[in-house]
């Protein structure tokens, strides 16, 4: 008995959920394949239990502190055990609410391995057997998953992924990870909060590669106060047990080093999940390095097969899945929907947060592009001062003949909520004159926001105009 | 050193020009105050002179061109200065002349290349298909507004389509007609009637009304005053009479003095009374206007007629000469035929034709006797005028021209 579907959606991550239901909104009949948990990587074993635990390191570290500001406690005690049970709380009830929005839009949901086996035909391997789908279209959203390197290959005990090490039972007392990307400080700077020695080793000359490195100096300005070892241009060769314990030999410029460890962390990249999708019977073709194909409505060399999120290629970023799936819901549902955003913002959950939209200062310069730049440190900000939490700027990036908002970049406290504001205004095509004008409520953070686009024009109150 | 001049904002709304005529060649030395250049706008032709004394080194475009207000149009030098073999001069100074402080030449769009249009407008430019690229916003720095997008969706696509596309392939051979053809490009006025004759045709739902005036009156009125008129060193034609006519009739059927604001879906009534006269002119028609007829007297009103007259032939016209119209009346005099179907002077709501005035003879009392014979013929835009209002209005006209003693009364 073949199922008829009008849209196959394979993958529930935030990139296949959000489609299932947009199309089941536009009056589909969906069904939803998911061959693991409902919020895909994101919501299970990535973004949210990550900032679950980062924001209850960031309170200890905040406790811990407290007492130059006159607040008396005891040594902090962290029951790792206690945590990843209410970690795993918020995220279980955030995937039963995906399973009732999905529920409530009318989308079916199997559990299962979705694989093609035609343009318009595919099977989905369950529990209880396999079931043949007949689908008028399809979108592939099975999202990546973490690379890891020939020398330090996942074994789930010593050389871990992102998943594994926000799963650890116990803070471990040394931990060594292998790219110093966004995932690898984020998570290397929760376990230094909890107390565990952390060593971070970058074969690039810039911790954050990509990322403006003024901003990034900021965070490694952090990295060192937290204790946090960060060897840059430097390689992790290979590992051996001595006694109980990983030794990791590292390539740095000064020599060969050795480190202790209990475990290694690779953060290396993400590759695309399409190994068991059979994609070439559905007639998808690839792009390089084993992303699908996709053109600006997110449709694949077969017309009727559609591919959103990790699977399409970098950035890798769950509101940029999203975006992509309620495209290719609307595309298939008839309507004149391509990807045509101006801005796409990105957060980094390190200590200070990193936030970014638009045109960054580094890719001005690659360009030789003239930009106006207004930059204002959040120590000029009084908002930031009473948190405490003042390391870090606000940079804004402006057309210079015409004033048209390009690029912000926040390196401070809560830049991941900060940036949206400068987001909207790339959307909307505001000016740094619009920003400036607009009244900002003191005392807050985004005053910074609305001092930097003042800087830009050369009007700023709170610090001096160059 | 090399200056760019620009085209500058030469009045409220107008957005680009066309090159007419170019009255300079490159290398030519040039005075400041010379004529450069004639640009036609949608509104108006204007000789724009030179700002500078020295040499013209480059004309940026060609007769028939159209450019946008700011785009460079011509680079002056000194004499014995080569051309600079860049055109991308940023940083150079340049002169605008001429422009009201307030209504500067916008800033250039912002480099990133891609329209400034906010997320929902952008949806909708794609629901209705139209190309942001080609659109002029109106919003601050150029941002386009979803009226900018609506207004777009409604003028059709300028496509530029390949020439061969229309011309028949080379290899069959067309045998010319004897005598041959002339192919004449439509540009400047031609092509600002050709638009605005269309656009009209194609909004406003067209009826016209025709009517016969007995004319003794006034053209006896009319000798009696030829004199004084004289005088006073004017000619006296049947124009001012007809304005005064209108006028009364005006001020008694107010939706007359309107426009229409389609995109708004809204009627606009104009409390104010500028009567436009179309114009034959060597170029093409064009229609000069009378401000505020109703605050002048029938030698004021003459004396304006032959000042625009005058301007017109001499191409002396300022641009509030060709602007605001309220109610448009199209006289051609000697050659006014019997009668005519004319287009309205869009987004007005009527329009006025008047015809020659002949003897004719006609039925009085039972007597054919011979009288000064005239048709109206008035043109409405029936989504505005229903029919008895039209004609009401119309009758007015005709009482008030057959009675030309009420053309001096109850105006007030």
């Amino acid at each position: 008995m073949v199922r008829q579907v009008d849209v196959l959606v394979i993958g529930a991550g935030p990139g296949g959920y959000p489609a299932a239901i947009r199309a089941a909104q536009l009056g589909k009949r969906v069904l939803l394949v998911e061959r693991d948990r409902l919020g895909g990587e994101c919501l299970n074993y990535g973004c949210i239990p990550s900032k679950a635990l980062i924001h209850t390191a960031n309170l200890v570290h905040a406790i811990e502190r407290a007492t130059e500001r006159g607040v008396e406690t005891g040594p902090v005690k962290v029951d790792m055990a206690r945590l990843q049970q209410w970690k795993s709380a918020v995220v279980q009830r955030l995937s039963n609410g995906v399973g009732q929005l999905c529920k409530g839009n009318g989308v079916d949901v199997l559990a299962g391995h979705a694989s093609f086996t035609g343009p318009d035909r595919a099977t989905v391997r369950t529990s209880s057997g396999a079931e043949e789908i007949a689908f008028t279209d399809a979108i592939i959203a099975t999202g990546g998953r973490p690379s890891d390197l020939p020398a330090f290959r996942f074994d789930g005990k010593r050389v871990l992924s992102t998943k594994e090490a926000l799963e650890l039972p116990r803070i471990p007392l040394n931990l060594a990870v292998i790219g110093g990307g966004i995932s690898g400080l984020e998570i290397g700077t929760f376990y230094a909060k909890l107390g565990t020695r952390v060593v971070v080793i970058e074969i690039l000359d810039q911790i954050l590669p990509g990322t403006d490195p003024e901003a990034a100096r900021i965070v490694g300005r952090r990295l060192q106060k937290l204790g946090i070892e960060v060897h840059t241009k430097s390689q992790a060769r290979g590992w051996r047990v001595d006694k109980d314990q990983t030794v990791i030999d590292v390539l740095t410029p000064e020599g060969l080093i050795a480190r202790r460890a209990d475990c290694v962390l690779v953060t290396v990249g993400r590759r695309p999940n399409t190994d068991e999708l059979n994609v070439d019977r559905a007639g998808v073709e690839f792009a390089p390095r084993g992303y699908v194909k996709v053109d600006r409505q997110l449709r694949t060399s077969n017309p009727h097969v559609f591919a959103i999120g990790d699977v399409v290629g970098p950035p890798f970023l769950a509101h940029k899945a999203t975006k992509e799936g309620l495209i290719a819901a609307e595309v298939i549902a008839g309507h004149p929907a391509e990807l045509d955003y101006r801005a796409l913002p990105a957060a980094i959950f390190t200590d200070p947060e990193i936030a970014t939209v638009g045109l960054q200062e580094p890719e001005a310069v690659a360009q030789g592009r003239k930009v106006r730049i207004g930059k204002v440190p959040f120590a000029a900000i009084g908002r930031a001062l009473t948190t405490g939490e003042y390391d870090g700027f606000v940079k804004l990036l402006a057309d210079p003949s015409s004033n048209v908002l390009l690029g912000a970049t926040i390196a401070g406290p809560d830049a991941s909520d900060l940036i949206s504001e400068l987001s909207l205004g790339i959307e909307m095509g505001a000016t740094i004159a619009d920003i400036a004008l607009t009244i900002h409520p003191h005392p807050t953070l985004p005053e910074a926001i609305m001092e930097s686009a003042e800087a830009a024009l050369g009007e700023a109150i709170h610090v001096l105009n160059r | 050193m090399a200056r760019e001049f620009k085209l500058p904002d030469i009045g409220e709304g107008v957005h680009e020009g066309e090159v007419v005529k170019w009255f300079v060649k490159e290398g030519d030395p040039i005075r400041e105050n010379d004529p450069v250049v004639e640009v036609m706008t949608d509104k108006v032709t204007v000789q724009i002179p030179s700002p500078v004394t020295g040499k013209v080194l480059q004309l940026r475009a060609k007769e028939g061109e159209v450019v946008k207000v700011g785009a460079t149009l011509v680079v002056f030098g000194e004499a014995g200065e080569a051309a600079p073999t860049n055109p991308a001069t940023a940083g150079r100074p340049t002169i605008v002349p001429s422009a009201p402080p307030k209504a500067s030449a916008p800033p250039p769009p912002p480099s990133s290349g891609e329209a400034l249009a906010a997320p929902a407008v952008r949806r909708l430019a794609k629901e209705l298909s139209v190309n942001l690229g080609a659109l002029r916003g109106t919003g601050p720095q150029g941002r386009i507004t979803e009226d900018d997008v609506r207004k777009g969706a409604q003028t059709p696509a300028m496509t530029p389509k390949p020439a061969t596309s229309l011309a028949p392939p080379a290899a069959v051979s067309v045998r010319p007609a004897q005598g041959g053809e002339e192919r004449i490009p439509i540009h400047g006025l031609r092509k600002r009637i050709f638009e605005k004759m269309a656009k009209s045709n194609v909004t406003a739902a067209h009826f016209t009304y025709v009517e016969e005036v007995d004319m003794s009156q006034l053209v006896h009125l009319r000798d009696h005053l030829k004199e004084a008129a004289e005088r006073k060193g004017l000619k006296l034609t049947f124009l001012p009479f007809f304005i005064k006519s209108i006028l009364g009739a005006l001020k008694e059927f107010p939706t007359l003095n309107a426009s229409v604001d389609d995109e708004r879906g809204e009627i606009v009534l104009k409390k104010y009374f500028h009567i436009g006269i179309a114009t034959a002119t060597d170029e093409g028609l064009i229609v000069t206007v009378v401000h505020d007829a109703d605050k002048k007297d029938l030698w004021g009103l003459a004396k304006e007629l032959e000042r625009l007259s005058n301007a017109a032939r001499e191409k002396r016209l300022a641009l509030e000469d060709v602007l605001g119209s309220t109610f448009t009346i199209t006289s051609l005099g000697k050659e006014g035929g019997i009668l005519a179907t004319p287009i309205i002077n869009w987004p007005e709501v009527a329009i006025l034709g008047v015809h020659k005035i002949e003897k004719r003879p006609v039925v009085r009392n039972d007597q054919v006797v011979i009288r000064d014979m005239m048709y109206l013929s008035c043109s409405f835009d029936h989504r505005v005028i229903d029919g008895h209002v039209g004609a009401a209005f119309v009758q007015n006209v005709r009482n008030s021209l057959e009675h030309p003693a009420l053309l001096f009364v109850g105006l007030e």
